[in-house]
């Protein structure tokens, strides 16, 4: 497969929503932009591979994604983000909600090459696992070869907050209420970095997979 | 009567912590509820305001003349049941507006009243941020998050003026506060207090008492009130301590 090309100084959004078949392959030249949306909020199994280079200097990458699984569905996302000149910054958050017996798996790799100085680049993975059948497994790897970079990176794994739940309760809403309010909360952080006209559809698809 | 609590018994786990708790508070009535920690105060706001960490094995709870404690949660806090958390929870990307609307609505629509309109809510909202004092800064945000203490505690008044609740408890409402954030909190506090409401106030120390004046003083020792007397029994307590509690009981 051909990699897309990210001409030197321009800014690609791309939306994969509900495309997970698709894998991409994104090669970003010279102080180019790339914005990239994951939504998988379909019942489809499957594995997704993302690769990003980022060939030239100054460059920046931005990618938010969300995952709702349900039923017997596995979902495995599988990112390489490699910075391979200077003054690259990339941003990732992830996030997964899994309900019954989902499976959900996240790699986040990170590769930070000699030539990459002045790296920043954060990653950043949040699953609530809303059942005790369902499983996330979360695989952060990071190799930098460079010493001058800032990475920073994150996961977590846990359940809905159930003191929050009761102190909803305890002002009139009812529990599911609350719990849906956590949850549109928790993938609300997603959507907010959308485009505005972007930002309804997606609402649109996570409240009718919810 | 708004609250008629009798003989209540309740655990945590297997580990009973009320013993036979009885009580009862009328309208217009500010009720102390003062004891060294581990007696029992915050478990019993968490067992009446319906906490599924607790189990009642024993007792009563008639609120408003009906059965407390077969309400949910949900229904206790629209029969007009507020608690003023200890600890506010942080509930990031919930907006204050938006979990203050649907708590009103949801209060409104469970007493057959009609849901207020966005104009009537906003309206609503500023003459009650006007009555406690509280910044836009703070209404503006998702519920608690990132407040200090004392942001948190008046945000929980900012909420009991919009509820309007029959009976508050404050559960150690001046935990962590500065003399002024204390202040705010009684003043408000006492602004929505009437004829009509009711509070129980739990505190482990006098200072509270000197701006929120009880009618009546509590005392709570090992899950059971073990002495009722009127607001000079709080100033006793603040001279003597517990331990004169403690020695009057053997």
């Amino acid at each position: 497969m051909n990699p897309l090309i990210i001409n030197k100084e321009y800014t690609e959004t791309i939306y994969l929503f509900n495309e997970a078949k698709a894998d991409l392959h994104i090669v970003q030249q010279e102080a180019s932009t790339l914005n990239l949306f994951v939504l998988h909020l379909t019942d489809l199994s499957c594995m997704q591979h993302i690769h990003i280079q980022q060939e030239g200097e100054h460059c920046r990458t931005n990618i938010y994604g969300l995952a709702v699984l349900k039923g017997k569905q596995e979902y495995l996302c599988d990112t390489l983000l490699e910075h391979q000149k200077e003054n690259g910054t990339s941003t990732l958050i992830f996030k997964y909600l899994l309900f019954d017996e989902a499976k959900g798996e996240f790699v986040g790799r990170l590769k930070v090459q000699p030539n990459a100085q002045h790296t920043d680049a954060s990653q950043t993975n949040r699953n609530i696992v809303l059942s005790d059948k369902a499983k996330m497994r979360t695989m952060p790897q990071l190799e930098i070869y460079a010493d001058d970079v800032r990475c920073s990176h994150g996961a977590t794994t846990g359940a809905l907050d159930n003191e929050a739940i009761f102190y909803m309760q305890q002002r009139g809403l009812q529990k599911d209420l609350a719990r849906q309010l956590l949850l549109q909360a928790f993938a609300e952080d997603i959507f907010e970095k959308m485009p505005i006209q972007q930002q309804e559809q997606a609402r649109n698809l996570f409240t009718q997979r919810i | 009567m708004i609250l008629s609590i009798k003989n209540l018994h309740a655990n945590i786990g297997e580990k009973e912590i009320l013993k036979g708790v009885s009580l009862d508070i009328r309208e217009g009535e500010i009720h102390a509820i003062m004891g060294p920690n581990g007696a029992g105060k915050s478990t019993l706001s968490a067992v009446l305001t319906g906490n599924p960490a607790y189990t009642v094995t024993q007792g009563e709870v008639l609120f408003n003349g009906k059965d407390l404690l077969k309400m949910s949660p949900e229904d206790r806090a629209r029969e007009g049941l507020f608690l003023c958390f200890q600890y506010p929870v942080e509930i990031p990307g919930v907006s204050m507006v938006n979990f203050m609307r649907t708590a009103v609505n949801e209060k409104r629509k469970y007493q057959g009243q009609k849901e207020l309109t966005a104009s009537e809510f906003l309206k609503l909202m500023r003459e009650k941020k006007e009555l406690v004092e509280i910044d836009d800064r703070l209404t503006k945000r998702a519920v608690n998050e990132g407040f200090s203490g004392g942001e948190k505690k008046r945000n929980e008044i900012f909420q009991m003026a919009m509820l309007e609740p029959s009976l508050s408890i404050l559960d150690e409402a001046d935990s962590g506060l500065d003399i002024d954030a204390l202040r705010i909190v009684a003043e408000g506090v006492n602004k929505l207090h009437n004829d009509k409401n009711a509070s129980i106030v739990i505190t482990h120390y006098q200072r509270l008492l000197d701006y929120i004046v009880p009618d009546f003083v509590h005392i709570l020792y090992e899950g059971k009130i073990v002495k009722t007397g009127d607001k000079k029994l709080a100033l006793t307590l603040e001279q003597k301590g517990y331990d004169w509690i403690k020695d009057e009981l053997v």
